[in-house]
């Protein structure tokens, strides 16, 4: 294909991104309507230094944090139990853990509003079994959002880690345990070294998720537990303070980019390593 | 199903599985009870119900706001789909069969839209196009949703592509086809699988969309995520179980057609890298 | 003198910074079979893809049939081309495959099917018009592409390294397939071949190439035994080499260097004596490996193949002195000095 044709394929989907997504987004990061980059940024120190603010940064990056970690922790064994199973039903599990990536976040999360709300399951069962006089109080916590979390990006980090692990040879298991080393040996020593760039690359979309996601926080953090997307959004249509969202979207794309670059360049020297 | 899993499980290692199993009740039981909750003949949100009955179904279907959201969350999804195949195939061409110099950038380009948080894509949309511009809210969420799903479109047809020999192409040529009949007989029937994977992609993700749904919307032009949100927050009844509940039917279906069709798994695989 | 079927004059290919085909000049005769030989990276798929209409050369001309075809697309050459992966359309049945050519052509339907159930005929694969390319082996696969580049009545065929996919047995095989396809047809072919062993069987013209240059062409009969430099030879798999007394350089393959006893009289041919190093046992030979001085005074490492029935004379062993017999005749005579960069000499030996 000449270059010139080339570029004729290439234009409409172009101007298409730039006006529906680059020039908007660089011309509401750097000068929203009636504000000046020097209020952005002023706002931005602000809220560096507000303890309100940074409370909310805080809450945000520890919240994905933990969600990060329990996703982990509870996708890469799903995972692995998959990926190495020659059970005919590992195909269904499977599709069982990517479908919820096919359902609305809205609908998954109210799920949560059944199990945790006043007269959710939780509550009902306490209560029931006379445990507690009174059903305690576990939504617009912070543990709900956690959970809300977790349930909504789990699939993710399952089908990260599946690719990952089925790439590992089989036989390499096999050989460390001819070597002598035990099956939780083996594990460590083999399938977790060789999946790591995987098990990064699911860390590294679910903390992305998870200090971004917005319907999780609304419907399980209510006011009480605000969290950066909250907050934007707040910003945004509520009190329309045009420095303020565009300070914390900043925040929020910085982080977010901060922690692909760091977990590109971990990649990167663990390629070379 | 966590039987199976743990048995298999059980076999190989007891922590791994116990975790496993953790995972998928995460993943699935909050699913589970809001379908239960559905089918409630009394008029709270508890479990387990009073009683079984189908009226809030009857209720969820006669709501227009719901109606009216189902219908314009159809309208553009497919539109929206459509347009990002239609945009985003011939850019996918010029990626990879054509003598362009920085190619990685350029489809780094056209994935950036799946980096940058949604909300701030929403933020960026709300207050550049529709306040700054006085685009109206439909073309300003058809704008959006499509350059959110140009990514999709890019990198799935794009892995059909780069699969398929390009000495097909060249075979047909030589056989006397002429570029546009080469393309239409052989590369098109190619990216087939890479098509329907990112159509479907495509679809799910507009429909599902909240952060760009929920900033753009209007009195006029809502989707269906955002007036299921508002519902929830003015009041508590189980009809948005029912509605969920519908919406889970709807896209069971949606599955079992992308299983059909391409393989569940494979759609997935594609937009993880 | 007839046209040549196509010919390629002054044509440079150049990616990038790199030199892939540089200025070269070549006649495919009419009704023959043409190979380019050499090895990978020596811009022998680029000439075919040139020919072929995938690429349009940096600079020079093309011709086809006399007439100048450097910018004609390749859907307007009409020539068959089979690729190396046979890029055999995978949704397609294997008949449908082979009639895609007569139909790009507009040919109607019930001449297509005769057409292109022809051409499976020819390639003896008639019963399989049903099937997917999928079900087939790549044997069957291979005879696809040759039916479907065939079915166009294609002015040359083109064949880029066709059999580099087959195992060695089904290799063989379709070596004497295609020359019968060839000589049935009678059409002009061009193929594209790393394998000396392949070019030599099957080649009436040899076409060798190394670094975007023609360094020899002409029929295997007369190039296999004067080679026109060191890397036509070392190509050949002549695997000594030697400085004669006169300064001369020769060639001479292992199994025409004789391993005698010391005191065996030269009778006419050049003779060494040498060390034997290493014997490895091969069935029908040793492989003998000796450090010898050449004519010229220098030290060299040689290959003899000693064939281990009793006529060959006493078996060698490592450490064993034995004199070393090359029969002039078997010697190939080298330029005095083959420099890489050197332009080809074809002159002078033959």
């Amino acid at each position: 294909m000449r270059a010139r044709s080339s570029l004729l394929l290439l234009l409409p989907g172009l101007a298409f991104l730039l006006v529906g997504f680059l020039l908007p987004a660089v011309a509401m990061l750097f000068a929203p309507p009636g504000v000046g980059f020097a209020q952005v940024l002023e706002r931005m120190a602000t809220m560096l230094t507000d303890p309100y603010d940074l409370g909310i940064i805080w809450r945000t990056v520890r919240i994905g944090l933990i969600v990060t970690a329990l996703c982990v922790v509870l996708g890469f064994p799903i995972a692995s139990l998959l990926a190495r199973s020659q059970s005919r039903w590992a195909g269904v599990l499977l599709a069982l853990a990517i479908f919820p990536l096919l359902l609305s976040n809205v609908v998954r999360t109210f799920g949560w509003l059944v199990v945790l709300g006043s007269n959710g399951v939780i509550g009902q069962v306490l209560t029931g079994l006379g445990i507690v006089e009174e059903a305690p109080q576990l939504l617009y916590t912070e543990l709900a959002i956690v959970l809300g979390l977790v349930q909504l990006f789990l699939p993710l980090a399952v089908i990260t880690c599946y690719s990952a692990v089925a790439q590992v040879d089989p036989g390499l298991d096999e050989a460390a345990r001819g070597l002598g080393a035990s099956r939780t040996r083996a594990f460590w020593t083999i399938l977790v070294p060789l999946s790591l760039p995987g098990i990064v690359v699911a860390a590294t979309l679910v903390f992305a998720g998870s200090v971004t996601a917005y319907t999780t926080p609304y419907l399980l953090g209510g006011s009480s537990q605000r969290l950066l997307s909250t907050q934007l959004f707040s910003y945004a249509s509520v009190t329309v303070d045009w420095a303020a969202a565009s300070a914390t979207a900043i925040v929020m794309t910085v982080l977010v980019f901060l922690v692909s670059g760091i977990s590109t360049l971990a990649g990167r020297k663990g390629a070379t390593a | 199903m966590s039987a199976v899993l743990s048995r298999t499980a059980k076999l190989r290692h007891p922590v791994a599985g116990t975790l496993a199993v953790l995972g998928y009740v995460v993943m699935i039981v909050p699913i589970l009870f809001v379908v239960a909750t559905a089918f409630t003949a009394g008029s709270t949100l508890r479990f387990p119900p009073d009683g079984l009955s189908l009226r809030w179904f009857g209720e969820a279907v006669a709501y227009s706001p719901f109606l009216e959201a189902v219908v314009s969350s159809l309208e553009l999804a497919v539109l929206a789909t459509g347009l990002a195949l239609l945009l985003g195939v011939p850019v996918t061409l010029a990626i990879h069969r054509g003598r362009l110099p920085g190619k990685d950038l350029l489809e780094g380009l056209f994935l950036s839209p799946l980096v940058v948080p949604e909300l701030v894509v929403g933020l960026a949309l709300y207050q550049q196009l529709m306040i700054g511009l006085r685009l109206d809210n439909f073309t300003t969420l058809l704008l959006g949703h499509t350059a959110l799903l140009l990514p999709y479109a890019v990198r799935v047809t794009g892995a059909s592509l780069a699969l398929a020999d390009p000495a097909l192409e060249e075979a047909a040529r030589g056989l006397g086809a002429s570029p546009l009949r080469a393309f239409v007989t052989v590369t098109l029937p190619m990216l087939r699988p890479g098509l329907i994977s990112a159509g479907l992609l495509g679809f799910v993700t507009s429909f599902n969309n909240v952060p760009l749904s929920l900033l753009l919307q209007t009195r006029d032009f809502r989707t269906l995520p955002p007036a299921m949100l508002d519902y929830v927050q003015q009041s508590y009844d189980p009809m948005v179980a029912a509605a969920s509940t519908l919406v889970l039917a709807a896209t069971v279906v949606v599955a079992v057609v992308a299983e059909r069709t391409v393989g569940f798994a494979k759609i997935f695989g594609g937009i993880n890298r | 003198m007839t046209t040549p079927a196509a010919a390629l004059v002054g044509v440079t290919q150049q990616f990038g910074g790199f030199t892939a085909v540089d200025s070269i000049d070549l006649k495919i005769p009419r009704g023959r079979l043409t190979t380019l030989l050499g090895p990978s990276g020596c811009g022998k798929t680029t000439t075919l893809r040139m020919l072929a209409g995938y690429s349009a050369p940096t600079s020079g001309r093309i011709l086809i049939d006399g007439e100048d075809a450097t910018r004609t697309p390749p859907e307007k050459r009409n020539l068959g081309m089979v690729f190396q992966s046979y890029a055999l359309f995978p949704h397609m049945t294997v008949a449908d495959n082979v009639a895609y050519g007569p139909k790009m052509r507009g040919v109607p339907g019930a001449e297509r099917r005769r057409r292109a159930g022809e051409a499976l005929e020819l390639v003896g694969l008639a019963h399989l018009g049903d099937r997917k390319p999928k079900q087939l082996s790549g044997g069957q696969q291979q005879r696809v592409a040759l039916a479907r580049a065939v079915a166009i009545r294609p002015r040359l065929l083109l064949l880029d390294e066709p059999l580099s996919n087959l195992d060695a047995r089904l290799r063989v095989q379709m070596r004497a397939e295609i020359r019968r396809i060839q000589s049935e047809t009678g059409l002009t072919v061009v193929l594209v071949t790393h394998d000396q062993d392949e070019a030599l069987e099957m080649s009436d013209e040899m076409v060798l190439m190394r670094a975007g240059k023609i360094v020899q062409t002409g029929a295997p009969r007369d190039v296999f035994p004067t080679p026109a430099d060191r890397f036509v030879a070392e190509f050949l798999g002549y695997e000594n080499f030697l400085t004669l007394a006169d300064g001369r350089q020769a060639a001479v393959r292992p199994e025409h260097l004789r391993v005698v006893p010391l005191d065996t009289p030269a009778d006419g041919a050049v003779a060494l004596d040498a060390t034997v190093r290493d014997v490895a046992y091969r069935g029908v030979d040793l492989l003998v490996t000796l450090d010898a001085t050449d004519p010229a005074g220098t030290a060299v490492r040689l290959l003899a193949d000693h064939r281990t029935d009793a006529a060959a004379g006493p078996t060698p062993s490592a450490g064993d002195r034995v004199r070393l017999l090359a029969p002039e005749a078997r010697l190939a005579l080298l330029p005095a000095l083959s420099e890489p960069e050197l332009d080809p000499v074809t002159e002078g030996i033959s």
